[in-house]
């Protein structure tokens, strides 16, 4: 007995590595789980998301949430840094995201309140994080988004057109207390896609150290118009495999694609958590 | 890979940063050039040579001009390119590190 916690505080190196390299894959499997949740499905929509981490585990971060008036609140993330410390504020952001999301009004008031629950923290910790929050109304087909530094959604509108929302300001999660966000509101009309990333995906880098860029995505995205949304992630991670060849993964890549079908669009189930079972 | 080279003027220090300001420039700032810097009353640093920034970078340069503040150094920032100062005004970094910085 004595013998046997004498080795489970003193373990050897190699046993220290194995107990290292399990506890990581845990915790891989833990944020995968939380990360790749089921995505909602939309009647006469379609919505999406997928985050490939750089290394094993990593601090993108995306979530949909659906309000009780009938919208589905977007969010998607980039936290600073990569590896574990931001995956441990990548799961503070998912906490602060999914307690706001129930409470605010709007993205706007989403971004302030999750910018009140983490400055105190991410001030402490030196770190930031960037955050685009977008509500969908199916209906009205409008979509009202406010951005906490990150990069604006991407809207394919045909073959020939893609343009990227009306720039608002921001400041990140964690930079000034008690800032408030801008909000606005575009419509998207049926068959159009609306894009969401992370900048893993433009700062791409390929062998001669050249980024990817938002020209090459925006010409994949518009050179696949008309897929549904699954085609049009794979195309997207193809175009960046293509483009990076053997260069390994420098940063997270994270995307949400939503896509308006004909008719009007109803969202029938979500992820959004259970809180009373 | 991040690399520095200052000038010394009196109490005055010119950094000049050359290269991307990333993940891989943390050691850089944290462990040489801040301990560095501290000492100094008034420093500009040059962006002149730095072609790229991602959000760590950022993080960095906030932790960078935040330490420097609060041992009351004077520091402003200068040279930096457009297309990274477009990703700086994204993120509203002028009012997150005081206006008065970028010059």
């Amino acid at each position: 007995m004595f013998r046997r916690e004498l080795s489970l505080n003193n373990p050897e190196p190699d046993n220290k590595t194995k107990t290292l390299e399990r506890e990581i894959k845990l915790a891989r499997n833990i944020q995968m789980k939380l990360l790749n949740g089921n995505n909602p499905k939309i009647e006469n929509g379609q919505i999406s998301g997928i985050s490939i981490p750089a290394r094993l585990i990593g601090g993108d971060y995306y979530d949909f949430y659906l309000l009780s008036n009938g919208k589905l609140r977007i969010v998607i993330g980039d936290v600073m840094g990569k590896g574990i410390p931001a995956a441990m504020l990548m799961i503070l952001t998912r906490g602060a995201f999914r307690s706001a999301a129930e409470s605010t009004k709007g993205p706007g008031e989403t971004l302030t309140a999750m910018n009140n629950a983490m400055y105190e923290d991410l001030r402490t910790l030196g770190s930031f994080v960037t955050v685009l929050c977008a509500d969908w109304d199916p209906c009205q087909r409008t979509l009202t988004y406010a951005s906490a530094g990150h990069n604006l959604p991407l809207v394919v509108k045909s073959i020939h057109e893609v343009f990227e929302a009306p720039k608002i300001k921001g400041v990140m999660l964690g930079g000034l207390p008690s800032t408030s966000y801008e909000e606005n509101s575009i419509k998207i009309e049926e068959e159009e896609l609306v894009f969401f990333y992370t900048d893993g995906i433009t700062e791409a880098l390929n062998q001669d150290g050249e980024m990817f860029r938002i020209d090459r995505l925006e010409e994949t995205l518009k050179k696949n118009y008309g897929l549904d949304v699954k085609e049009m992630e794979e195309s997207i991670t193809n175009s960046i495999d293509k483009f990076t060849e053997n260069v390994p993964q420098k940063d997270d890549i994270t995307m949400v694609l939503l896509k308006v079908n004909h008719d009007q669009t109803n969202i029938t189930s979500y992820n959004s958590p259970v809180i009373n079972p | 890979m991040l690399k520095y080279t200052t000038v010394e003027k009196n109490d005055f220090l010119l950094v000049s940063l050359e290269g991307d300001l990333d993940i891989e420039g943390t050691e850089v700032v944290n462990e040489e050039l801040i301990p560095e810097l501290v000492h100094y009353h008034s420093i500009n640093i040059s962006l002149e040579k730095v072609p790229f920034v991602d959000s760590s970078g950022m993080g960095l340069l906030i932790s960078l001009v935040n330490t420097l503040k609060e041992q009351n150094v004077k520091i402003t920032i200068s040279d930096v390119q457009d297309d990274v100062f477009e990703v700086f005004e994204l993120i509203q970094l002028p009012e997150i590190l005081g206006e008065e910085v970028f010059i």
